[in-house]
């Protein structure tokens, strides 16, 4: 649109036409006050805060609902304008409580910062203030009566930004009250926007509530471990009895690619670090079959003899890996060039929760064909086949939402079941849940009966698109994903994305953790690259996937297994029987069904308890920084390099000392519980410089950038926090039809917005939330 | 001129000196004077050991609000805050100071807590006998600092009887 | 999960309402460009056939307008000449705004109070009468005015008061 140009205290500025004067002002540093404003959400003008004076009009407007226009001379900072914020300042306190030293929002509070800028200092008011009791609406939502300025913002951002309308607005005047929809409950995603979006105390959540005050936090900005997405979240952590202690996650400054949204699982579902059946000591399986506590240096040297001696009595190919998808990347990227050049194996694997191998395969030699997730807030047009992404991907559903909200986006669903998305979508069908690979093909052009007139309609429909996004579930595997891709690029310019279950998921695929294929998706036959990084040991063979290394257990073929933060034996139903001839090493956070199984169980940290880097479905890769920390457990990656060295391999050579690495010095290594002493120690033993530490990630991160395919990306940037989109090239993956077909060739977690895997089992909070949505549905259904 | 100028000040400070010499002696009796403090005398506001008021109802004043801490230059204050309950009532306001501890290695008696305080729940006693030989033990908790309860009506009969 | 965001209670095809009122509904839907500006004329005509705004008759209105419960009691809550509860079956509406201060409201409310022992918004135990404080009533030419359901009583006294409730009163019992 064309630019206007008015004067605002006496400054001259310019802006697009139909910009709103407030937003036109803080561009240019004049702050306007405001409660009830919010960006991106529809406009209110309730507060009355944003009062400017603008010539030639009779009163005093709000400029949150101006639209700027040519000539225009405001006025923002006059007496006449002070003396109407601190009017309305004295009513908005008329029934608001000071009770600052106790409310949760002192000290980040808008109301705070307003009145002590504009307000004054007493009232006239001398009647008593109406007090009423707190209100608890939910597990995790209080709403405290008396603190509500009806701002809006609360009901606005459920109504528009979630599609939820579990808020409303009762009564009128001075007797207005926020109401939830379910009685004096509420009846939603639990998702915590309201709380997070309230600029007082007024709505407080459940995990934070009293127990500390803004200022007395730590905030570390890292990214959420529960879902494929890859929210960036700010943790507030305190200093606890051993180690530092999360007590809140949000991310109302708006930083990453979510901007202000986190679901349920980022808001509240960090305790399951503080659960007490945690692992803090390694655990070895004794001669009566009990587990008993060692120190870290024999449960390590146990751990490595036993490596060592199945390496080299019975053959690389005698031992079995098994990655995580909740680990870092360069967690996964060490762990596999550690079983590839000192295991001498290719049995390594990691629980593959949808077919990225498929899609890279269909795009190879395409540019800037994978999508990031900003893509599906700004894509004029969105495919979704399969999934439901309200509650397995919900940023990807907030982004949906608001892309339609504010660009008038065109959503087309193909789905089996009902899912929410509907109600934005402009068509949306329902397929047989059998029939994704005969859909895609059906895209294709190839005719089938069971699809009827509406999915020609479809069909058509995505024909006419100038520019789309297709993402799809995990229902799409192998073929079905080339025969979507080839219809997709016959279109002018689509997009692609593929939603796997988990934080790293997509990372874990990046960085190799495949029995045949080297990180980046470089084919282990392929000559030189990797292979020559890595060494002579490495075997040219492809290794076994995961349901193969159990079978080879049992055929007792497997000496060693030794499974990095994964739950196998739950997901398959692996028995003791199939393990008794193999010594398993588990590292995991919790006594898991696997770690049951073991011989040696070392507890690790949480992705939330380590430094790295993570990348997300769409494949934006983000920066985890160091939360909290709890004493007694140790980070995969130094378990990795510690293993690796007792073997009696050389570090310098699994980790890339001096080849262009830039160190962090030591911040990423967390002091609290001695962590940075202890990797000293260890340093000086192996004559290394401090700063030049093999469990300093980013020296394995120099190696990613270095090595893996599609890893080109601006450190700069990664490190100043913003997310960089990565798009391995895949020429050269052949079909991998074997794990297509297999049972366990993508195991989708089938996660919904309350349950999050292992961790959502050992999440106290989340637990409780799902047995009260549990209760309401039973409630509802009768 | 600057001599006369010296020996006037000289003069002037031992006139203070010698005024105070025929003054009569006053001792304090501590430590074997009477009362807490042992025959120790304070002007009323010596700033010793904190302690942290109850109100009329025997309930906590200090609703966990951090403000002392945050004032704190010396950093010495430790909070951690809880919930009240409605079977446990600690403090009159929804919060209470579950943990609330002072180190005294640190604390440099600025006062600040005391300014900061919103609810006039810490103010400095007169207590002083603070030296300890061992450090930890100058780490007082809400136990050590806490004003002992008022006496309630029944027990306040029974001791006039 | 269960997001009942839309009401789901009644059974689609059957109604609370009169064959004539949910006829009446049907066609009052289509007239407004968009659906729930019905809300507040069914509202009204709803709570003239059940007496007040029940809440099955809310769940029916959100269901036939397609919005939610919430929705509904939204619009509902901010009129206070919407009910959610049973009155009285005489409606008694003493007006005390300035006119009919001026004229003696005050003191008719407070002989109403007096002779039916009810206070503002409170129903006589035989269910007959409820007293009610209001706002202008549109009847400032000939204040005091009292509106009894939807009559309207004017120029009243402490005594015509009196002979107006007994006049309802034995209306009742006939």
């Amino acid at each position: 649109m064309a630019d206007v140009t008015l004067t605002v205290d006496g400054k001259t500025i310019t802006a697009p036409a139909g910009t709103l004067l407030l937003e036109a002002c803080r561009k240019v540093g004049i702050e306007i006050p405001a409660f009830c404003y919010y960006p991106g959400l529809s406009l209110q003008a309730a507060c009355r805060m944003c009062l400017v004076r603008i010539e030639k009009m009779p009163k005093l407007q709000t400029a949150c609902t101006t639209q700027v226009t040519e000539g225009m001379i405001v006025a923002t900072d006059t007496d006449e304008i002070h003396q109407a914020r601190k009017a309305m300042l004295e009513l908005v306190l008329a029934n608001h409580p000071l009770d600052c030293p106790v409310c949760d929002a002192g000290g980040e509070c808008e109301l705070q910062d307003m009145t002590f800028k504009y307000g004054a200092g007493g009232s006239q008011f001398v009647e008593i203030k109406n007090h009423r009791e707190e209100q608890q609406w939910s597990p995790v939502v209080f709403f405290d009566r008396p603190r509500c300025i009806l701002c809006y913002r609360c009901v606005r951002v459920c109504n528009e930004g979630m599609d939820v309308a579990a808020l409303g607005i009762q009564q009128r005047n001075s007797g207005s009250v926020i109401a939830p929809n379910d009685q004096t409950q509420l009846d939603c995603e639990q998702c915590g926007m309201c709380i997070d979006i309230c600029p007082v105390g007024a709505l407080t959540s459940d995990t934070y509530r009293y127990k500390t005050r803004p200022w007395e936090m730590t905030h570390v900005g890292t990214i959420c471990t529960h879902c494929g997405d890859g929210c960036k979240t700010t943790l507030g952590v305190r200093r606890s009895d051993d180690g530092m202690q999360i007590v809140r996650g949000d991310n109302r400054d708006k930083s990453g690619l979510n901007g202000e949204f986190l679901c349920v699982k980022g808001r509240y579902a960090f305790d399951f670090a503080n659960n007490e059946e945690r692992l803090t000591q390694p655990l070895v399986r004794q001669p009566n079959g009990e587990f008993a506590p060692v120190t870290w240096e024999d449960a390590i040297k146990i751990v490595a003899q036993k490596f060592r001696v199945a390496r080299d009595d019975r053959g690389g190919a005698s031992i079995g890996v098994i990655g995580s998808t909740r680990n870092t990347n360069e967690e996964a990227y060490l762990l596999q060039k550690v079983a590839r050049s000192a295991f001498g194996t290719n049995n390594i694997d990691h629980h593959r929760t949808t077919d990225y191998v498929a899609l890279t395969r269909a795009l190879a030699g395409k540019k800037h064909r994978m999508a990031s997730i900003a893509d599906a807030g700004s894509a004029p047009a969105i495919f979704v086949l399969g999934n439901d992404p309200t509650e397995q991907h919900p940023l990807l559903a907030w982004n949906l939402r608001t892309n339609v909200r504010h660009n008038s986006a065109r959503i087309y669903l193909a789905n089996h079941r009902d899912i929410k998305l509907q109600r934005q979508a402009k068509s949306s069908i329902q397929i047989p849940a059998d029939g994704y690979a005969a859909f895609a093909r059906f895209l294709g052009g190839e005719e089938n009966s069971v699809f009827g007139e509406d999915a020609k309609a479809l069909r058509d429909a995505l024909r006419n698109e100038p520019s789309l996004l297709i993402v799809f579930g995990s229902e799409l595997r192998g073929s079905a994903i080339d025969a979507l891709a080839e219809f997709g690029l016959s279109l002018p310019d689509t997009k692609f994305a593929c939603l796997g279950d988990y934080v790293n998921s997509r990372g874990a695929a990046d960085m190799g953790l495949y029995p045949d294929l080297l990180p980046g998706y470089v084919p282990i036959e392929q000559e030189g690259g990797l292979r020559a990084e890595y060494g002579g040991r490495m075997s040219q063979q492809a290794g076994l996937d995961v349901a193969q290394m159990f079978e080879a257990a049992a055929r007792n073929e497997l000496a060693v297994l030794y499974v990095v933060g994964d739950d196998p034996a739950e997901r398959l139903g692996v028995d003791a029987d199939a393990l008794r001839n193999t010594f398993v090493v588990v590292q995991d956070m919790f006594m898991t069904a696997t770690a049951k199984l073991a011989d040696v169980v070392l507890p690790t940290s949480n992705l939330y308890e380590k430094s790295g880097t993570v990348t997300n479905t769409f494949g934006d890769l983000q920066l985890v920084k160091k939360a909290a920390d709890r004493a007694g457990v140790r980070s995969d990656l130094e378990l990795i390099v510690r293993i690796a060295d007792t073997m009696g391999e050389d570090v310098h050579a699994l980790v890339p000392f001096g080849k262009g690495v830039r160190a962090d010095m030591g911040q990423s290594r967390g002091v609290q519980s001695g962590e940075a002493d202890r990797h000293g120690i260890w340093l000086a033993a192996h004559n290394l410089e401090p700063k030049l530490s093999p469990f300093d990630p980013n020296a394995v991160l120099d190696e990613i950038q270095r090595l893996v395919p599609g890893y080109n990306f601006d450190r700069m940037e990664l490190l100043a926090g913003t997310s960089q989109h990565v798009d391995a090239d895949g020429s050269g993956v052949m079909e991998i039809s074997r794990f297509a077909n297999r049972p366990d060739g993508a195991m989708p977690s089938a996660d919904t917005l309350f349950t999050s895997g292992t961790l959502g089992h050992y999440s106290e909070k989340l637990n409780e939330v799902e047995t009260f949505q549990a209760k309401k549905s039973m409630v509802a259904a009768d | 001129m600057s001599i006369v100028r010296d020996l006037a000040a000289v003069a002037k400070g031992m006139s203070v000196t010698f005024g105070e010499i025929f003054q009569p002696t006053e001792v304090e009796n501590y430590p074997d004077g009477p009362g807490p403090f042992r025959g120790a005398k304070f002007e009323e506001r010596y700033r010793g050991r904190h302690v942290l008021q109850r109100d009329e109802n025997g309930l906590e004043k200090c609703v966990a609000c951090f403000l002392c801490a945050a004032a704190c230059p010396s950093n010495c204050i430790h909070i951690e805050a809880a919930e009240n309950t409605a079977e446990q009532r600690i403090s009159s306001a929804e919060r209470y100071a579950k943990v609330y501890n002072i180190d005294y290695n640190r604390c440099i008696f600025c006062g600040y807590c005391v300014e900061a305080c919103p609810t006039d729940a810490i103010t400095h006693g007169h207590g002083f006998e603070l030296s300890s030989l061992n450090t930890t033990s100058l780490v007082m908790r809400k136990e050590d600092l806490l004003a002992p309860m008022p006496d309630s009506p029944a027990k306040l009969e029974s001791s006039t009887q | 999960m269960s997001l009942t965001s839309i009401a789901e209670n009644p059974k689609p095809g059957s109604t609370i309402f009169s064959p004539e009122l949910a006829a009446r509904f049907d066609k009052l839907v289509t007239l407004y460009p968009r659906r729930r500006s019905a809300l507040i004329p069914m509202l009204l005509y709803a709570q003239d056939e059940i007496g007040y705004v029940s809440d099955a008759a809310i769940a029916e209105i959100g269901q036939r307008l397609d919005i939610t419960v919430l929705d509904v009691r939204n619009v509902l809550t901010y009129y206070s000449m919407l009910r959610t509860k049973p009155v009285g079956k005489y409606n008694v509406q003493v007006c005390t705004n300035i006119s009919c201060m001026l004229r003696g409201g005050q003191e008719i409310l407070a002989h109403c109070k007096d002779r039916l022992g009810i206070g503002h918004k409170e129903t006589t135990p035989d269910g007959l009468f409820s007293l009610e404080e209001v706002e202008c009533i549109g009847a400032c030419s000939w204040a005091p005015a009292v509106q009894v359901n939807y009559d309207f009583h004017e120029e009243l006294t402490p005594e015509s008061m009196d002979a107006l409730l007994d006049e309802y009163r034995s209306k009742a019992s006939q």
